[in-house]
């Protein structure tokens, strides 16, 4: 009795000890990704949200004067950012649905048993590797309507010429056409590879069960696809907010401010205007914005996954 | 006589106190001792490197073709010059020479930035911080006004012209013969131009269709689009800003000269209203345009050296920009050397500007990399090119003309605002958003909010 009585004591020192060992070595793996975090992530947001409060000495980049929500009102009572808030959100109200839909289209193309659709898939890749600055020129060559094929070939079809940079409506499609280039073979990545590992059981009982092919895609793959497809839309979504090089390389805002979009105005008006506190009060509202709007749609995501 | 002896108490106590000043900031630099670094220029044991940024587009060969001729006179001082591109030039600099210790020696600032980067007291005067080690023979009274006012601000000379550049007219001449037309002159006044425009969108190559437009320039969203039209509302008169630094150019010559400039897109080529620098520039070069208004140092690529262009030297005309009711147009453009306040080699950073705007360094230039001079004694000398007459002629007279008008962009620490504020509207009006008159209407109340 008693010698368990001093055991006992003994084995939760012990147990004790274990536990702090255990702590401490997990933080000791984890602490230099927390500095790093901190510093290449913490440090530059935390230095936004305080010279957004705050007027920039440009003689120092530091606060130099406490202004309050004065940047905010500038901001938030500016017609230009506004709009451009509008123009971003035509460009992914277009180019959102058009990517998602082409990827998976494209996935189930690629997927099916035909000659070469490996090097299709290698293919695809391509877009995705090339810079956006050289996407944007590349672009720029090929819609001019001067030297450019894209009119020379719409004219055998007897289309056009068309202006791709100097009307606006046009403008915007020339955005949404080179980021959906450069973006449906992301999509088309992530789709391919839930095809893939979709079980081939289900499949086959409902092959068994007499199945046509629409009936298999609406009712079996479609259902199966569903976190996918949400959790496609969640990455591409964050990544389409942060537009700006593509159209900085080729319509540069316009014709006019009509391709101005949000991050683009935020850029002139930092690094042109040298308005760097206001667009440090932008980037705050874009962010949290953004963060809205992304936790509403893994809402929505975990919604789906749980429905089917 | 009591007069005469205080006035010269009043001089000799001012000089005292100047070279005083002068000698304290010269001997509170961290020139290192003469026998060990060449008094401030290296030796061939101690060699001195310092760092220059230039914009992209010339940064390379500066650094291949003119940093090895300095080195024939200065062997002892590497130089190192990084391309920035001009997008990100103003902001890369001011964040380099802010920070406690900055990378660069040298800077090479583009027209409107002294002033922004001045306000920050990170750069050097050149009249008096490093006076000490001018050389005689610099001649500063031999630099044309304008270009040499582009680097000062607030009576401060901060830097000294390195590549001069004018906002000119280019004409094709085959165009103007195929047309009927007159070859331009000087005197060339807008009425005229704009008169003679729609002759200019023809068929030079027998194809039976539209193959040559009459113009085409900066008309897109950008910082130098609004430059074409301010040298059309300079040539008529008019000025972006009043004194009081509130926007002066919302009056009927202001909206005159817009509907002009926007009117010009009537004889542009199609996707004219996308066009910047590079767009303008090969379209002339390929035949496509009888006229382009344009920067000057573009003249070599475009009319002789046969790489980059179609057309021959002969083809190709240069002049100041037509006639307005005030007089001709242009626009000064110039890139001006300046030295960051912290460097450790002033005087090595100096020996290199001081050659690069010498009558020798702006003669290797001028033939060498395109670069154009803003020295007198250059421009009327006589060039090492034949093709360069024209274009030193085109440039004096350019640089009287910028003078006498002052055009220029705002010499003021928020002048990219304003330039941004112009980009924006104008191109507004040139995408048929807004009318002249309501682009103008915008663009002067945004400018007014920005308290300059």
């Amino acid at each position: 009795m008693s010698g368990g009585r001093a055991a006992a004591p003994g084995r939760t020192r012990s147990r004790r000890v274990t536990r702090l060992i255990d702590t401490v070595s997990r933080w000791g793996f984890m602490l230099p990704a927390f500095v790093i975090l901190l510093a290449v992530l913490a440090y530059p947001i935390l230095y936004t949200i305080e010279i957004s409060f705050a007027e920039l000495d440009l003689g120092t980049f530091l606060p130099s004067e406490w202004v309050g929500w004065d940047n905010y009102e500038t901001v938030l009572s500016d017609e230009r950012f506004w709009h451009s808030l509008k123009v971003t959100g035509i460009y992914l109200a277009f180019a959102m649905p058009l990517q998602m839909a082409l990827g998976f289209g494209i996935a189930f193309l690629v997927n099916a048993d035909w000659r070469g659709r490996g090097a299709v898939r290698a293919l695809f890749l391509i877009p995705m590797v090339i810079a956006p600055v050289v996407a944007g020129g590349l672009w720029r060559m090929l819609l001019d309507p001067l030297w450019g094929l894209s009119n020379y070939l719409l004219g055998l079809v007897g289309i056009g010429p068309l202006d791709w940079f100097g009307d606006a409506t046009l403008g915007m499609a020339t955005v949404i056409i080179i980021d959906t280039w450069r973006w449906t073979p992301f999509v088309t990545l992530i789709a391919t590879a839930g095809l893939m590992s979709l079980p081939r059981d289900v499949f086959e009982a409902a092959e068994i069960d007499g199945a046509n092919w629409w009936v298999m895609l609406r009712h079996v793959t479609m259902p199966l696809l569903v976190p996918i497809i949400a959790a496609a839309f969640v990455v591409r979504w964050l990544g389409a907010v942060k537009m700006f090089d593509i159209v900085l390389a080729s319509t540069l805002g316009g014709p006019g401010r009509a391709t101005n979009v949000i991050n683009l105005f935020i850029y002139q008006e930092a690094f042109r205007g040298l308005k760097f506190a206001e667009s440090a009060a932008m980037s705050i509202v874009i962010l949290v914005l953004t963060m809205i709007l992304t936790g509403i749609f893994l809402r929505g995501t975990r919604h789906l996954e749980q429905r089917y | 006589m009591s007069q005469d002896r205080k006035t010269t108490t009043a001089i000799s106590r001012r000089g005292a106190i100047a070279a005083g000043v002068s000698a304290m900031t010269v001997s509170a630099m961290p020139v290192r001792a003469a026998p060990a670094d060449g008094g401030g220029l290296g030796t061939a044991e101690a060699p001195i490197s310092i760092r220059m940024a230039a914009n992209d587009a010339f940064a390379k060969l500066w650094q291949t073709v003119l940093v090895p001729e300095f080195n024939k006179k200065y062997p002892h001082i590497k130089v190192t010059i990084d391309g920035l591109t001009y997008s990100e030039h103003l902001t890369k600099t001011l964040l380099d020479l802010t920070s406690a210790t900055p990378a660069y020696d040298v800077i090479c600032n583009d027209d409107p930035w002294t002033p922004q980067i001045a306000q920050t007291g990170a750069l050097l005067d050149l009249k008096k911080d490093v006076a000490a080690w001018t050389d005689p023979d610099f001649d500063w009274n031999d630099f044309y006004a304008a270009p040499l006012a582009a680097s000062e601000w607030k009576g401060v000379q901060y830097g000294v012209p390195l590549r001069s550049n004018m906002l000119l007219m280019f004409y094709n001449r085959t165009h103007y013969k195929k047309a009927g037309l007159p070859e331009p002159t000087p005197k060339l006044t807008w009425a005229e131009y704009m008169a003679q425009a729609p002759k200019l969108v023809q068929d030079v190559k027998g194809e039976g269709k539209v193959n040559a437009w009459a113009v085409s320039t900066y008309f897109a969203r950008d910082q130098l689009t609004p430059t074409i039209w301010q040298a059309i509302l300079n040539a008529n008169g008019g000025k972006l800003l009043d004194a009081d630094g509130k926007a002066a150019f919302n009056t009927p010559v202001g909206v005159a000269t817009l509907q002009t400039f926007v009117d010009l897109l009537k004889y542009a080529p199609p996707g004219a209203k996308s066009h910047v620098f590079t767009e303008e520039l090969t379209a002339f070069r390929q035949g496509q345009l009888a006229t382009m208004f344009m920067w000057g140092s573009v003249f070599r690529g475009t009319a002789v050296d046969t790489a980059s262009t179609t057309l021959k030297t002969e083809e190709v005309g240069i002049q100041v920009m037509p006639v307005g009711s005030a007089g001709p147009g242009t626009h000064r453009g110039i890139w001006s050397g300046e030295i960051s306040k912290k460097t450790q080699f002033p005087r090595a950073a100096w020996a290199l500007l001081q050659w690069m705007s010498s009558k020798d360094g702006e003669r290797f230039a001028s033939a060498n990399v395109g670069s154009f001079p803003a020295r007198k004694s250059t421009l009327a000398g006589k060039p090492e090119f034949p093709w360069l007459a024209p274009v030193f002629a085109t440039l004096a007279q350019s640089y009287e003309v910028a003078q006498a008008g002052q055009m220029w962009r705002p010499r003021l620490a928020k002048s990219d605002a304003v330039q941004q504020v112009l980009a924006d509207e104008v191109a507004r009006a040139t995408a048929g958003e807004l009318s002249p008159a309501e682009a103008l209407k915008n663009a002067a109340g945004r400018i007014d909010k920005l308290r300059l």
